[in-house]
This record gives structure tokens, sequence and C-alpha cells, in this order.
């Protein structure tokens, strides 16, 4: 296993070095990004003179080798829109979007195997049409939309819950302000109720799809039959026996399925101003801030890296067929 | 099973108690919505309009404008200036104290414009790129403790505005910081101090002297126009920016706030590029004729957009400055597509066969002005309506179209907004300046125009002053680069628990607002 580990985290360090190249180069395209940190009235020398104080005066290749070599010393660079950091930068953002994927994926997950187990056991019945038409409603509508919608009948007109703001939970925390957190907890949960229900609700209905099918491709099993017929209880045979595999689908599915809510999370931090990674990264790719777009490029490829790398050491861990 | 539902009931009950507390606006704090997020707060290098309506709660200037265009004292209580129109010498208020409780002198104001100059602090603000551009600034020299000297590089008319834009530090302080702490951490004398800022979500400032009747203003970063009605609608802020259009009626309509609407000074134009690279392109040779450019002024129905897109009736722009300022003579090209036909025909770009005069191809930004992109391609319709083949080329604002612009490099025809002011017709004027401009997108030569700048300069009084402008105006609205359109509105969504006013110039200060 360690081997594989060690084999997956050098094949990462490639992989890393692949996006950053890829964003740096995309980043390019739209032309210099000089001009957007240059007055309109910026005669030609002031304008020589700030793309040499940002580094753009330099080829292409020699920017990105010098970025590469901050890198491997600890250095991100500075942003060029806030001058701070550009790492503390996107590390400050970070917090806010992982509590909004959390929330979202406990929610998607934690509704997607009961409806699921409900839909597959009373298959072909009113309780499985209907979780199956909410399934197909959940997947066809565009987040965003969802998200203003509950802002409207929710915040607005039955003024249930806050319709944009953050309370944060984890950034306390990590500042060994463990008071505030605490005390934080039910604010903090109560602001994530609209945009996390906006971004796992696609993922809710594509969780519990799957994990309908599944059930019923396991229900149909001999091994269910056997069970059955040993006499133990319907309960236990479907939490026991059933459901225990079917879930090698779902975590695989669970682990891609963070990554992909954090991809979600873009357009639903900036409906609910959600202060997190992705509308900072969209403003930093607006506004050519290459320091920040690559910073959080390597936070974003990181964290999906972990995961993957989790999701097949779990899989490997409750499926003794998989060896690594 | 109780234990359960007590649980659920006092975590059910926390939340309501943390959304209750959030939702209520106090009576000491005024809560604005705003569009775009802060970035920073180092004076020289704020550039964003958002940005500075914040900064300038925390920072005095020498002088203020006005909602009116009128100038008046704000640090500096007397100017002069010197006979050849290099020095400015403001003197300063004596008794104004820095946030760090240091007494502000012209030490201060020198050390901020000379700071905000230095090159190797490489900033890009307002201060440095725009103000000491157009000025031509050299240096500032503290006189004594109440007199600063500002000196510029030639004589200029507006100087003493554009020096009011700079926002005035405190030496002691920011000779302390790195650029980095200069950046979160600002020092000023205005009326109100940061107390926290946290990045895309909210700015919380809190009252240090007078003027200011709030005792905190908290900024909350609400970029979703729909998201920033509700929570007006709602009673959570007092003030919104940029409300969309379609959102008017149903702000209009609800109990708790209203709409102010009001004509910006923000000139909206379809440019044409006249230069030679263009004029080789489709449509760009046709362009470079007066009479073409002046035919498709008819063709325009902009009151109609106005109405329909905008959901204001501005009334169509005569040229490049402000009303109050404009060329009183002049009157809005009308909208008539069957002189405009006449016009193209007689300028020798009659209907081909297949019924279109010439290909132009029609650039844009998008998301940045009101409506900018259906607007455009209503504007595109009438040009196709009069016989135009137009291609529209609609790209994402900030990583594409500004390069473009800022190179000069877009058109034929291109859809852009220029921030103007009330304070002066030639600070509207200057974005043609020289042939070379950064601002002339159009590259637009005519030497009617051009060579009168220098007359500008030589003029002996006001009113000679504005014999010239009224010229200049003229073979602008006549033979000019801009397609005219209108001054964008700007729409302010305002609870109605406030007593504030918008004013037409975007600035968004919040010195007297005050509860109804």
């Amino acid at each position: 296993m360690w081997t594989f580990i060690i084999r997956r985290l050098l094949q990462s360090v490639i992989v890393i070095i692949g996006v950053t190249l890829i964003s740096f180069v995309a980043l390019q395209i739209g032309g210099d990004p000089t001009f957007l940190f240059v007055s309109e009235r910026a005669t030609p020398e002031e304008i020589e003179m700030i793309r040499k104080a940002l580094g753009f005066d330099q080829p292409l290749h020699i920017q990105y080798l010098t970025y590469l070599g901050n890198i491997l010393q600890g250095d991100f660079g500075n942003s060029l829109s806030y001058r701070q950091p550009a790492m503390d930068i996107v590390l400050g953002a970070l917090p806010a979007t992982i509590e909004l994927t959390v929330f979202s994926m406990i929610f998607a997950i934690g509704l997607a195997i009961p409806f699921g187990v409900f839909a597959a056991l009373y298959r072909g019945t009113p309780v499985d049409g209907g979780i199956m038409t909410l399934a197909m409603f959940g997947q066809s509508i565009p987040n965003f939309w969802l998200g203003i919608m509950m802002i409207l009948f929710f915040g607005l007109y039955l003024n249930w819950f806050p319709i944009s703001g953050h309370v944060p939970l984890i950034m306390p925390l990590l500042q060994g302000d463990f008071m505030t957190a605490l005390t934080n907890i039910p604010s903090s949960i109560y602001y994530m109720v609209l945009p996390g229900v906006a971004v796992g609700f696609y993922s809710l209905s594509r969780n519990a799809r799957l994990v309908r099918s599944s059930m019923l491709e396991v229900l149909g099993q001999d091994y269910v039959r056997t069970a059955r017929s040993k006499g133990i209880s319907e309960r236990a045979v479907v939490i026991n026996h059933a459901l225990r595999n079917a879930w090698l689908p779902v975590v695989t599915m669970v682990g891609l399925e963070f990554g992909f809510l954090l991809g979600g999370v873009v357009v639903i931090e900036t409906v609910f101003s959600w202060p997190g990674i992705g509308r900072l990264v969209f403003n930093a790719i607006n506004q050519k801030d290459i320091p920040v777009v690559q910073a959080s490029v390597i936070v974003l490829s990181v964290i999906f890296i972990a995961l993957n790398l989790i999701v097949d050491l779990i899989y490997a861990r409750i499926d003794p067929r998989v060896k690594l | 099973m109780p234990k359960t539902r007590h649980l659920l009931m006092a975590s059910t009950a926390g939340m309501l108690l943390a959304g209750t507390a959030f939702a209520q606006v106090s009576d000491d704090t005024l809560v604005v919505g705003l569009s775009a997020d802060i970035t920073t707060f180092e004076p020289a290098a704020v550039s964003s309009r958002d940005n500075a309506n914040v900064v300038r709660h925390i920072f005095d200037t020498l002088q203020s404008i006005e909602a009116d265009g009128s100038v008046v004292p704000d640090l500096a209580t007397n100017l002069s200036i010197s006979e050849d129109g290099l020095a400015y010498t403001y003197t300063i208020e004596a008794g104004r104290t820095c946030h760090d409780g240091e007494a502000l002198t012209a030490e201060d104001v020198a050390y901020s414009f000379n700071r905000a100059k230095d090159p190797a602090n490489a900033f890009t603000g307002n201060t440095p790129g725009f103000v000491f551009s157009s000025v031509g600034f050299v240096d500032a020299v503290a006189l004594s403790d109440t007199e600063v000297q500002i000196n510029i590089g030639a004589p200029n008319q507006i100087a003493f505005g554009l020096l009011a834009e700079v926002y005035v530090h405190c030496k002691d302080s920011y000779e302390k910081m790195t650029l980095e702490q200069a950046a979160t951490s600002p020092i000023g004398s205005g009326s109100y101090k940061l107390e926290s800022w946290t990045p895309g979500s909210e700015v919380r400032l809190s009252k240090m002297s007078e003027p200011g009747t709030f005792q905190n203003i908290l900024y909350r970063i609400i970029p979703e126009a729909s998201t920033r009605s509700a929570e007006l609608m709602a009673g959570n802020v007092d003030i919104i920016t940029n409300v969309a259009p379609d959102q008017i009626d149903a702000i209009n309509g609800s109990d708790t706030a209203a709409v102010q609407s009001i004509q910006g000074t923000r000139r909206m134009y379809v440019g044409f590029n006249l230069s030679p690279e263009f004029a080789a392109m489709p449509g760009g040779d046709a362009i470079q004729n007066p009479d073409v450019r002046r035919a498709l002024q008819y063709a325009v129905d902009v009151p109609a957009i106005c109405a329909q897109l905008l959901n204001f009736p501005c009334e169509r722009a005569t040229g490049i400055v402000n009303p109050p300022n404009a060329n009183k003579s002049l009157t809005p090209y009308p909208y008539d597509p069957a002189k405009a036909e006449e016009l193209l025909d007689a300028a020798g770009w009659p209907r081909q066969a297949d019924g279109t005069r010439f290909t132009i191809r029609f650039q844009a930004g998008r998301g940045r002005y009101l409506n900018d992109e259906n607007v455009v391609l209503a504007v595109a319709q009438y040009l196709s309506d009069v016989g135009l083949k137009v291609e529209t080329d609609i790209m994402e604002w900030g990583s594409v179209y500004v390069p473009l612009i800022r190179e000069r490099n877009v058109g034929p025809l291109f859809f852009l907004g220029s921030g103007g002011g009330l304070w002066s017709p030639l600070y509207d004027m200057t974005d043609l300046a020289k042939v070379d401009s950064g601002t002339n997108y159009t590259h637009w030569n005519d030497p009617r125009w051009f060579d009168r700048w220098t007359d500008i300069a030589a003029s002996k009084s006001p009113e000679e002053t504005r014999v010239i402008i009224d010229e200049m105006l003229q073979v602008f609205y006549d033979d000019g680069p801009w397609l005219h359109m209108y001054f964008q509105p700007d729409f302010y969504g305002v609870s109605k628990r406030l007593n504030w006013t918008a004013r037409p110039d975007e600035k968004v200060y919040l010195f007297s607002a005050t509860l109804n």
C-alpha cells in the first residue's frame, strides 16, 4: 500500500505542474495582463514601468519557470489586486468553501441513501415514483436558479432563513478561538442551509438514483435471498447485507462528489454572497490576478488529488477484492 | 426520544435567534450592499469606484467635489496658483488629527503625494495612474506645517479638481508599515476608521469625527443583483448599488424600500475606430467618411433603448460633455432611419442586391455596464435596419475586452462608457486631449478639435474658453468619432428608514445620511 501511496504522490507532482502550466497559458490568451493594472491614461513609459514591476516584461517561459522556482521556496507571489500574499488570500477563503461543501455533502449523501433505499424497496410504488420525480427535478434545474428561488421564498417571503452572508466556523478554529467557533455553530449552520441545499440538490438527486439502482441490483442477488430464507428480519437484510454491498459504487461517487461540489459552489457563492474560494477564483480570472488563480489552482488540485487517494484507500478497505 | 426532541428544539431556536439577530439593522449602523468586492485600502492603489466610495470615508482630500460639481474645501482652506500655473499652494486646516493620534500637517500631505508617485512602490491606482498622468505631477513640498506646494509639469485648467482626488494619509504610520500592511491597515484623517475587513464579505467602519451621522457603516459585498434586492426588501440593508432595471418595480412595490433613479455622468457611446489598420477592415473604410458616421447617428433610437432596456427616460447625448456643461445650441440627433438611409446613399454606400450596404464588426464587453449586452444587440439591430450587416462580437469584459480597449485595438465599431464629471467640461473632454491619448480609442485626429487645446491653454478668460469649447463640441457633434448614446442612469435601492440622496457621479458618500 505504501508503494501505491508514494507512486500516487509522485504522479501528483506532475499533475500539479500540469494544471499550473495550463492555467498560466490560459490566462495569457486574452492579451497583456498589464493593461488591467494601469490607468487608461498611462503613458507608454508608465505602462512599461508597471509591466516590468509586475514581471510581465519577461518571456512567458521565463515567467513560468520563475514562478515554479518561487513556489519551491514557498513564495506563491503577491495578489495583483489585493497586494497581499496570494496563498494567504486563497487559504483565507478556503474554509468558507469547505464549510459549504461539507454541509451540502452531508445534506446530499445523508438524504440520498435513505431516498435510494426506499425507492428500491418500494420499487414501482408511488414512493419510488415520488422520489425519482424529485431526483429528476433536482438534476434538471440549474443550482443558481434554485438558489435564487429559495432566497425569494424561504428568505424574503417566509423569512425563515438568511438571504445571504456567512458566519465563519472553521476559521476561528484554525485561529485557536474555540469559544467563537462554538458559539458560531448555530448561526453558521443557519446561514449554510439555503446555499448548502442549492449546491447539494443536484448531488442528492444523482446519488439517490445511484443508490436505488445499486440496491436493486444487490437485492436480486442470491445471498440476499439466502439471508431472507434464514429468517433474518428485512431491516437486517437491507442494512447488513444489501446496503453494505450497494455501498461500493456510492463510496466511489462520494469521493468524486466532494470535488464536484467544490466546483459547484462557484456560482452559488456569488448568489449567496459566500466569501469562498469559488468567487475568489472567478474574480481573479476576470482581473487576471494570476498569482491568486495559480495559488487557487494548486490548492484545489491538492484537494482533488488527496480525495482521490483517500477514495482509493477506502475502496480497498471495504472491498477485500481490491488490491493496491 | 424526549432528549432528541429537546435537542432539536434547542438547535432550531438557536438558529432562529441567530437569524433574527442578523436580520435586524440597528439605528447606529448604516448597512450598504455593494456589488463588487473591496480589494485594497492602500490609498495609492485604489482604482475602482466601489473601492473609492469606501476608502473616501477613511481618507480626507485637499478639496471635495460636491454633487452639483462645485469644489469646496476639505483639508485645505485655501488654494493659490502661481502665475505660470505650475505651482499649487494649499493651506491646510490646523487641528486635523490622524487616526493614529498624530496631528495632520502639510508634511503628511506632501508625503501622500510623493509616496504615490514613488516608482519603488509601483502603485497603479487612480492617483498615480490617472491624476498624476493627467496633470504631469512633479512633486510635493511642505513649505511649513500648514502650507504645501504641489508642482505640476504644465499649466492645466482642471488640475485643482484632479488633485482633489488624491487621498491624504498619515506619514508616521505609513513609514512604519510595509506595503502589505498598508493595504489592510489604512490610517487617514477622515470621519471613519476601518474596524474590520473580511475580503469578499464585509467592511466595517466606525466613526471618528464629524461629518458623519451614523456611528458605524457596514458594507456587505453582495455580487448578485437579485440577492441585493432581496436583502434590501427584507430590511437587512439600507442602500444597494447597481439595482438591475428589471427589479425596480419590485423594490418600489415593497413596503421597505424605493429606488432612486438618477442620470449619471458616465458617457455611453458607440465608438468608430478610425485607425489605418481598422480602415482596411470591412466597414472600417466606410466609417472614415464623416457623412457615414453622421448618417448612423440618425439610425439608432436611443430614447427607445433607454426606455425599454434601461427602464429610464434618458435624453440622448449631444457629445462628450455632460449636459450642464454641454454646448447648449446642440440638439440630440433624432431617430430618423429614412434620413440615415438617404445620407448613406449620398455618401456612396447604397444597398446592394442582397439589401446590405457594408459589413462591419461591432465589438463590446459583457457585464460591465447596465444591460450592456442587450443594448449592443439593439444598436446592432438598428444599424441592420438601415442596411449594415453587423457582426456583433460580445466578449468577456475584464480579461478579454479591457486589454483590447487599452491597446486601442477594438472595433471598427465598439461599445464603451467613460466616466465624466459635472465640475468642468474640460474634465469630460480630456478623454481626447491628444491624438495619441490612451483614452482616444477611436484614433480620431481632426485638427479642428485637437489643435484647439492650445487655444484653451492660452485663453485669457472663462468666457473665451467657453467659446472655444463650444466650437470644439460642434465639431465633435458634426464629425466626431462617437455615435452618441446616453448618460448611463444609476439605480440605487434605498431603505425607507433612511434619508439619503444619490449623486449623479457614482460617488456613494454617506456622511449626511440620516434616519427618517
